[in-house]
């Protein structure tokens, strides 16, 4: 007898999830049942218009007072509170120095959870950078309006690169350091609180054949949250490389995966392994001491893969991608736990760990 | 099945009476399948002369319920009553698996979507389409005659060599010339198997598998078609992959068809395959059955209007092929570091009734 129905997938534990996608909506995804929960849509945010497009996202993730910025292809940055989306903040035009434009666009963003000290408790600091390597850091006043927030203390700007696309940055876990790398630029690993650089990756040799691949960084991640020293990138042709800024400047392990570029790159709570998710929709989890790949995540994936997301608490793992779809998984088994269909192209998933389902 | 229900019956201590009956009518059953069932007999002849038998009653069987149906629905006809109702076959569309990325008239997101993607400018008419046709590399025999047709089905197109130019350097060449789509087509032993539609500028790239390719010249009876800019059919194309792709192929042609060149080009999908047709058609007005004109006539009694009917005919242009979309590229063609929006992996075929357009 044919199967006429859809086969139905285990479903996951309580969670709440936010989603973003290519018409600037943010959405709200939450299971809420106690075992065996169907993650839906609960609320939308926004209103579709395509230059709205969110390029960048980063989350505070507090008990108290928690913060979400949002980085808008029209070169707005936005601060939301992630439990109702209330507007907290805008700022137009993050980089005063240089013209809004696509080739500018905002592609690392970082909200700084250690409140700086000397400022008033209304405010939060935020570390922008653009494609063309101009990043920022700079403590804005939260006025709960859509007009323009007042940037208070100081901010810092300074240039990562001199050529090239920068195409991921991030920010290590004690926020003191950022790495940066993109098209044409090697990983540069500066020290935020002087903005100094303090290490720069050196490209891999050329093969036996005499090639040489451009480099071309796409995704980058720390290894693990309290060391800053281990981070892993993912290149443009189908490789990922593992970094120790105390070792040596080239990759300490370096491995290719599938054929198509590394998309998302992801650490794991545990320190040592990572996720991947590449271009053609193929998401694996990789222990990062040896290299190996410990397997792959199966699921009827299909198109690229832009965000993974781990839970700190929960066994699961977020992805979502160019296919429209948010794809909770287990980290043990990695068994797809269910499917959201979002209708657009997602750019970006957060978890939001303070959710608790009776709430 | 049935020796199980009776275990299951068995050890049942509350068989109720409706349950022993099952399980009779079970064990019943499966001794006539026992006697009946011709692949049982080893001996051909007899095998065969069973299932003949088997054959014989079963379409004869057929013929009386068709029969029965038949003058059931005539005496409800006379009596006035509603005739009952047709059975639907079920087909694999009509059982295809549910899918919830099939679009909804009423998405408000669809529509904004649609506006903001990369084949609205053309579809809005604020840019009419201008398509470059070229080959692979090497190209010969059919090729040639297809891309020949293909320009006379499209308005607007152009056809350059492909000489030894890459891919992205022709890209780059029909950015600067202000063309809205390239069409590649590739050939491999002298025959077209695959089709590339690229959006220009920036994309999307989708890749199709071509077979089925009849020309024009092999069609019967087909016509020529005029230079009249035509009409665009676009059959099932349902989910958000299928809309985007039916939005890909909507952008290659003008958006003000002529209709007075009666031509239309039908884009057909059904199991994820998407058929191509090409036809010319023509509304004509004919008398209609005599018998019915006759009998209205002699209601009158008078006049004798003789009753029209206005019939289409179609006459086929070609060329005719069939299309399988392989993957769909997110931005213009780039193999190495592309981003894929939907790709076909092996793993996606659970089921033969899930599709994807």
């Amino acid at each position: 007898m044919p199967r006429t129905t859809t086969l139905d997938c285990p479903g996951c534990p309580p969670f709440r999830a936010l989603t973003f996608d290519s018409l600037g909506l943010v959405k709200v995804v939450e299971a809420r049942e106690k075992q065996v929960a169907v993650p839906r849509v609960v609320d939308r945010w926004g209103e579709p218009d395509s230059s709205k497009c969110v390029l960048a996202v980063s989350l505070t993730d507090r008990k108290s007072d928690p913060l979400l910025a949002v980085a808008r292809k029209n070169g707005q940055v936005e601060v939301l509170n992630p439990v109702n989306g209330d507007l907290q903040a805008a700022i137009v035009n993050i980089n005063d120095t240089d013209i809004r434009s696509e080739e500018n666009a905002i592609v690392g963003l970082h909200l700084f959870a250690k409140q700086n000290l000397e400022l008033a408790s209304r405010s939060c600091t935020l570390m922008t950078c653009s494609t063309k390597g101009n990043a920022s850091v700079k403590s804005i006043e939260l006025t709960n309006s859509s007009t323009e927030s007042i940037c208070v203390g100081s901010s810092k700007t300074w240039s990562v690169c001199a050529g090239g696309n920068i195409t991921c940055c991030k920010v290590d876990g004690s926020e003191k350091y950022a790495l940066f790398g993109g098209k044409g630029v090697e990983v540069n690993f500066w020290d935020l609180d002087n903005c100094s650089k303090i290490w720069n990756a050196k490209s891999p040799p050329a093969n036996s054949l005499g090639i040489f691949t451009p480099t071309w960084f796409t995704c980058a991640t720390f290894l693990g949250k309290d060391d800053h020293r281990k981070f892993v990138a993912g290149t443009n042709s189908h490789q990922v490389r593992l970094y120790d800024i105390s070792a040596q400047r080239r990759p300490v392990i370096s491995f290719d995966f599938r054929e198509t570029s590394i998309r998302a790159v992801a650490e794991d709570i545990n320190g040592y392994s990572i996720y991947i998710g590449n271009g053609s929709g193929d998401l694996a989890s990789v222990d990062m001491r040896t290299g190996k790949l410990l397997g792959c995540f199966t699921g009827k994936c299909s198109g690229s893969i832009r965000s993974i997301v781990r839970h700190t608490e929960l066994p699961i793992i977020a992805s979502c991608g160019l296919d429209s779809y948010l794809r909770i998984w287990d980290t043990k088994t990695r068994q797809l736990l269910s499917a959201v269909f979002l209708k657009q192209h997602l750019m970006h998933a957060v978890f939001d760990y303070n959710f608790n389902s009776e709430g | 099945m049935g020796g199980k229900r009776k275990k299951s019956d068995a050890e049942d201590d509350e068989s109720s009476l409706a349950g022993k009956d099952d399980g009779q009518g079970s064990k019943s059953n499966k001794k006539m399948k026992m006697e009946v069932l011709p692949s049982m007999i080893k001996n051909k002849e007899k095998r065969s002369a069973v299932h003949a038998k088997l054959k014989q009653q079963k379409k004869l069987e057929k013929r009386k319920k068709a029969k029965a149906r038949e003058t059931a629905e005539k005496r409800a006809l006379e009596l006035g009553e509603e005739p009952p109702e047709k059975k639907v076959p079920r087909t694999i569309e009509n059982t295809r698996e549910a899918d919830e990325t099939v679009c909804k008239p009423d998405d408000e997101e669809l529509f904004a979507g649609n506006d903001a993607d990369e084949f609205s400018s053309v579809l809005k008419r604020q840019q009419t389409p201008k398509i470059l046709i070229t080959t692979c590399r090497f190209n010969s025999t059919r090729g040639p005659a297809f891309i020949s047709e293909l320009l006379s089905v499209i308005p607007n197109s152009h056809y350059y060599k492909r000489g030894t130019y890459d891919l992205k350097k022709v890209l780059e060449y029909a950015k600067n010339k202000d063309f809205t789509s390239i069409i590649v087509v590739h050939t491999n032993r002298r025959e077209p198997d695959a089709l590339l539609i690229i959006g220009v500028p920036d994309g999307p790239t989708a890749h199709f598998k071509l077979s089925k390719l009849v020309l024009r010249k092999d069609i019967k009876g087909h016509g020529n078609p005029t230079g009249h800019k035509p009409e665009l059919v676009l059959n099932n194309f349902t989910t958000r992959l299928g809309h985007r792709i039916g939005r890909l192929i909507q952008s290659l042609f003008p958006q003000d068809p002529e209709f007075k060149g009666r031509r239309v080009v039908t884009f057909h999908n059904q199991r994820d395959f998407i058929f191509f047709r090409h036809h010319r058609y023509i509304f004509e007005t004919r008398e209609s059955k005599k018998a019915n004109s006759e009998g209205k006539a002699k209601d009158s009694k008078g006049e004798i209007v003789p009753e029209t009917k206005t019939i289409v005919r179609l006459q086929e242009c070609g060329p005719r092929f069939t299309l399988k979309l392989i993957s769909l590229q997110h931005g213009t063609f780039d193999t190495k570091g592309g981003e894929y929006e939907w790709v076909h992996k092996p793993e996606m075929d659970t089921s033969r009734r899930r599709f994807f357009l």
